[in-house]
């Protein structure tokens, strides 16, 4: 699936990246990116997760076509 | 009654932006406007040669959206303008445009802060200070979110 990140996240991993991720939740997806990329882990932690524009809580089933978001706090403008 | 939120990929004209306002506003009695500079120091004192804000495709442009609506339906105003940089924007140059008028100044006063307080805090942008020393993430401060907090 193709997983989208922004801020702190896309500098610490990668703007967007694709993981294989069947039968995964979104909770299962967080939780491997910050085995993956620990500079990244506290972000991780603080990000809300959408998919299609919607927040998605991290029990949340995820397929290989969604696009995962995972937002970290905003700076404002 | 007029709302504009725009998200600007290139250098924002805070005077085009006031015309566009004032035309508007014909038969108000106020405008009320705010323009933010990318500051050339950072709060530790560091030079700032640019501000780089991220945005997200959809979500930024709306959240300029929602704050302007709700700062339409909140005072007492004809019109609100809501300009807003993303990408690179060099030290000194202008980050965002608020604006509002009415037929009595207090409104459009009270709007154009109320704009001010909700996009510091609550705009969809992930925004770093690049200079010599690397680039550095910001977030709001405490007081940027005691201000927002006025508005309940």
């Amino acid at each position: 699936m193709r997983i989208r990140l922004y801020g702190r996240l896309a500098d610490a991993i990668a703007p967007e990246i694709d993981l294989a991720a069947a039968g995964c939740t979104v909770g299962d997806v967080r939780r491997r990116l910050a085995a993956d990329h620990a500079a990244a882990a506290h972000s991780l932690a603080r990000s809300s997760a959408l998919i299609a524009d919607r927040m998605v809580g991290d029990g949340q089933p995820v397929s290989e076509s969604d696009e995962l978001e995972f937002l970290p706090p905003v700076s404002g403008g | 009654m007029s709302v504009v939120a725009l998200l600007e990929a290139e250098a924002l004209d805070p005077q085009l932006e006031l015309a566009e306002l004032t035309e508007a506003a014909r038969g108000d009695g106020a405008i009320v406007t705010f323009v933010g500079l990318a500051r050339p120091e950072s709060r530790d004192g560091n030079a700032v040669d640019a501000v780089v804000l991220d945005h997200h495709p959809t979500l930024t442009r709306q959240s300029l959206e929602d704050i302007a609506v709700a700062c339409a339906e909140r005072f007492d105003v004809s019109h609100v303008r809501v300009v807003h940089r993303r990408g690179t924007v060099p030290a000194g140059e202008p980050i965002v445009f608020a604006g509002a008028s009415s037929i009595h100044r207090r409104a459009a006063f009270d709007a154009a802060d109320y704009l001010m307080d909700r996009l510091k805090t609550e705009a969809v942008f992930w925004k770093r200070e690049v200079g010599d020393d690397g680039a550095q993430w910001i977030e709001p401060t405490e007081a940027d979110l005691a201000d927002r907090d006025r508005w309940g």
